[in-house]
């Protein structure tokens, strides 16, 4: 998995499952309320029926001289009847309202009801209630079934998706990861060859010139071969043998300062040193190496000509400050990224600021950028 | 006490029976139509208390066309005539015929 793959997987699980659980669960509740009406609109039917059946009872009834009125009762329903004041008159159901009558239809508990209004008032009655059990459909539990189902069908198919989404960005990825770790390897016995090969040119026979060409022959191999260093270290992926022992940071540093001076002298950079004798530090050579040139490298690179980098060691933090073009805010947020290259103009990978954090990381060490656009950059580690 | 209390009631009611007999079944007699027209005002007014208004209010001032009777019936008997016992007394009656004749209490 690359840098950031988990995070757009995510993301786009997140927006896929959210839209598509969306559009379900709108479909569902429509779906819902339709089965819903539906089901009144079915049961309603019945108690229509019933009601029309209990008012041609009373109204035969009603007709009937005799002394005792049977009042009817039937076997799939009760029923209940109210005077124009909404009084009861007589009810087979149990537990009625003696008092008043809701109207319309309705369900309470299991049992469905409809209040009719009925005219003439057979036996006084102006209003017919009836009460069935209700029809036994569970909308809400079937639905909660299949919701379950299509979101779980929904879930599975977009990992599919996603993974097919991302099996060509992934391939890319390896191969250029493959064709790096190549050419990186290939790189190393020419600038090997190259640096050694310069180093042993008798400059006394080179007239100025020659001289001076030679002296950018040699800057520019260091920066290939600090490249290659940087490459290396990220390809291993920090595998590299540990090993850490007590380092005098000062020899280091004033080291390194030395390395970079020819560097410097190219774009007329001077180097301010305030550095205590003495820093002892516990960490593998190598990586402190690494972490030192790549802010110093990333000092010069990104300053302006003929201007001043101040380097200052203590007992406790190492500083390095240049009077480049500095960094906005927004820019400084996303130094940690890999391959991400702040300045346009300029070369690099923009590797360095993420070999940096995976050092100091390492050795816990504080790291605190200060940048103010065209003023520069003051890095600090703290430890 | 209670002795003589529940014979006064029952004095009072049969002083009320009888004065319905006297008032009102002098003419409806035990008559079945009495029957159909408490039914045909249960019909019509659907509540006892709107059935014992509209009776009152018709024997207070009998008019054809307030009349549930149909109009060939009144044309044939003539319009009956305005009570002429006092409100209380005339509602008292009313009470009476309704409790003898309402179909509500006779359902089971
Ligand atoms: C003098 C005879 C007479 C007496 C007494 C009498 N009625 Fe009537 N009643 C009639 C006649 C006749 C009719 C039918 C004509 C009509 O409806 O006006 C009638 C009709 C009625 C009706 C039907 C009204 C309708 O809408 O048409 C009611 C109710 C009624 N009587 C109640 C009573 C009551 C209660 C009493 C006792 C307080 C009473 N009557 C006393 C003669 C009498």
């Amino acid at each position: 998995m690359y840098s950031g793959e988990r995070k757009s997987i995510l993301y786009v699980l997140g927006l896929y499952l959210s839209s598509t659980i969306l559009l379900i669960a709108t479909f569902f509740t429509s779906y819902y309320y339709y089965e819903q009406e539906q089901f009144i609109h079915s049961e309603k039917e019945i108690l229509k029926k019933y009601t029309l059946e209990v008012s041609d009872k009373l109204s035969a009834l009603s007709e009937s001289s005799s002394e005792r009125l049977q009042y009817p009762r039937f076997e799939d329903f009760n029923s209940a009847i109210y005077d124009i004041d909404k009084n009861l008159i007589f009810s087979t159901i149990e537990d009625i309202n003696t008092k008043n009558v809701k109207q319309g239809f309705y369900t309470i508990d299991a049992d469905s009801y409809l209040a009719s209004p009925i005219t003439p008032y057979y036996l006084g009655a102006a209003y017919i209630v009836i009460q069935k059990k209700s029809k036994d459909v569970d909308i809400l539990n079937n639905l909660i079934y299949i919701a379950i189902i299509t979101v779980l069908i929904t879930v599975i198919t977009s990992f599919f998706l996603v993974n097919i989404v991302l099996k060509p960005i992934r391939e890319n990825i390896k191969l250029l990861d493959n064709f790096i770790k190549d050419t990186t390897h290939e790189l190393n016995t020419p600038i090997t060859a190259i640096l050694a090969n310069v180093e042993t040119i008798d400059s006394s026979n080179c007239d100025e010139k020659t001289l001076r060409k030679l002296e950018r022959i040699k800057i520019a191999s260091a920066s290939i071969s600090n490249l290659y260093q940087d490459l290396i270290y990220l390809l291993l992926n920090h595998k590299t043998s540990l090993q850490n022992v007590d380092l005098n940071l000062s020899q280091i540093v004033t080291q390194r300062v030395k390395y970079f001076t020819n560097m410097a002298n190219m774009k007329k950079i001077e180097f301010i040193l305030d550095i205590k004798e003495g820093v002892h530090f516990f960490a593998d050579r190598q990586k402190m190496e690494r972490l030192i040139d790549n802010i110093l490298s990333n000092a010069i690179k990104y300053t302006n000509k003929s201007t001043k980098i101040t380097i200052t060691l203590k007992e406790t933090y190492l500083s390095i400050e240049d009077e480049g073009k500095g960094m906005s805010k927004n820019e400084l947020d996303k130094i940690f990224t890999r391959y991400l290259r702040f300045d346009k103009t300029q070369g690099g990978f923009g590797i360095g600021y993420s070999i940096i954090k995976s050092i100091i990381d390492d050795y816990a060490i504080k790291i605190d950028i200060e940048s103010k656009p065209n003023k520069g950059t003051k890095v600090t580690l703290t430890w | 006490m209670v002795k003589k209390t529940a014979l006064f009631i029952l004095f009072c009611t049969l002083l009320n029976a009888w004065e319905f007999d006297k008032n009102c079944l002098v003419c409806h007699g035990e008559d079945f139509k009495f029957h159909i027209i408490m039914n045909k005002y249960t019909l019509k007014y659907s509540s006892e208390q709107r059935i014992k208004e509209a009776i009152f209010e018709y024997l207070k001032e009998p008019d054809i066309n307030k009349s549930i009777l149909p109009p060939e019936y009144i044309k044939k008997f003539g319009l009956k005539q305005k009570s002429n016992l006092d409100d209380e007394k005339l509602k008292k009656m009313i009470d009476i015929y309704y409790k003898r004749f309402n179909q509500q209490s006779k359902i089971y």
